[in-house]
């Protein structure tokens, strides 16, 4: 889901980048003197696994790949300030470092996964958290939907893809609303064994 | 804690298998699908990074695989481990 350069308008680019760098900045301070340091290499580690979850990607037959893309799981784990913190940090290193991503649609990139998929995530599974493992299921694969329409919606209304919205969100809605049930499952796995084992882990549930 | 760092290397150790997996059946992400079906074709990249596409110059993709996925998650948890000394010093 990563967008690369050149498929998005540039005022696109630019809006994105604006409401990106608002939200990280407002995380920043939602989070800044409520964090202790010991907290801190927790981000760091969920963000590290995020990544390395992020590089397994998952052959499905008929040609179509997918990776887990972790912006729930990060909500579930650290909240969605510091969720918004550990998925940018990722999305910035795997675009500086390893070109994944386009540089000009870094915004929208971080939009899509570190803002869209961490706020619903954690909004479904804190109101879905009563009925048990369920909620961090939905909570993943909700995320990564509307993460994937976002994504349709910011590549649809851009030039090269000839403003085809009506093509561009469905493709993506299906695909990812199907691969997400795989992100459903992975988050729910995640979630699940650290609820029983570090529930001190789990920032929604404590 | 040590459970993810085993976690961590657990995943890096199955990257060179998953880029080969993947390899295998052809893959394509549903965002080139869409750009397929919309004639966007391939982006063009101003900024392609330090280690383009996850490759190291010399290695084959799936060792490089390994290579970056121990260089990507080594920086995001320094920059956590510098995080946490900066904010040490501010208090």
């Amino acid at each position: 889901m990563h967008i690369p350069d050149g498929y998005l308008d540039w005022w696109i680019c630019v809006i994105m980048y604006v409401i990106s760098a608002a939200i990280i900045a407002y995380s920043i301070k939602k989070i800044r003197g409520k964090i202790t340091s010991q907290k801190i290499p927790l981000i760091g580690v969920v963000a590290a696994g995020i990544f390395a979850a992020q590089m397994l990607n998952w052959p499905i037959v008929g040609g179509t790949s997918a990776h887990f893309v972790g912006g729930a799981l990060a909500a579930i784990l650290l909240g969605p300030y510091a969720g918004v913190l550990a998925m940018t940090s990722v999305l910035v290193i795997q675009c500086l470092i390893f070109g994944d991503g386009g540089i000009t649609a870094l915004g929208a990139n971080i939009f899509n996964m570190a803002i869209v998929d961490v706020f619903v995530g954690y909004a479904v599974y804190t109101a879905f958290k009563k009925y048990g493992s369920v909620a961090a299921f939905l909570a993943g694969w909700l995320g990564i939907w509307l993460a994937a329409i976002a994504c349709g919606i910011e590549i649809g209304i851009s030039s090269i893809f000839a403003y085809k919205m009506y093509v561009t969100v469905p493709t993506m809605a299906i695909w990812h609303g199907l691969l997400g049930i795989i992100e459903g499952i992975a988050t729910m796995g995640v979630v699940s064994y650290i609820e029983a084992h570090h529930p001190e882990y789990v920032e929604v549930a404590a | 804690m040590k459970k993810a760092y085993v976690a961590i290397a657990i995943m890096i150790a199955l990257a060179p298998l998953f880029a080969w997996a993947a390899d295998k059946v052809g893959y394509s992400e549903p965002l080139e699908n869409a750009a397929e079906e919309t004639g966007a074709g391939e982006g063009e990249s101003i900024f392609s990074g330090i280690f383009p596409d996850y490759s190291v110059p010399g290695l084959n993709p799936y060792i490089s695989a390994f290579i970056t996925g121990i260089i990507g998650s080594v920086i995001i948890l320094a920059i956590a481990f510098a995080a946490k000394k900066l904010s040490k010093n501010g208090n």
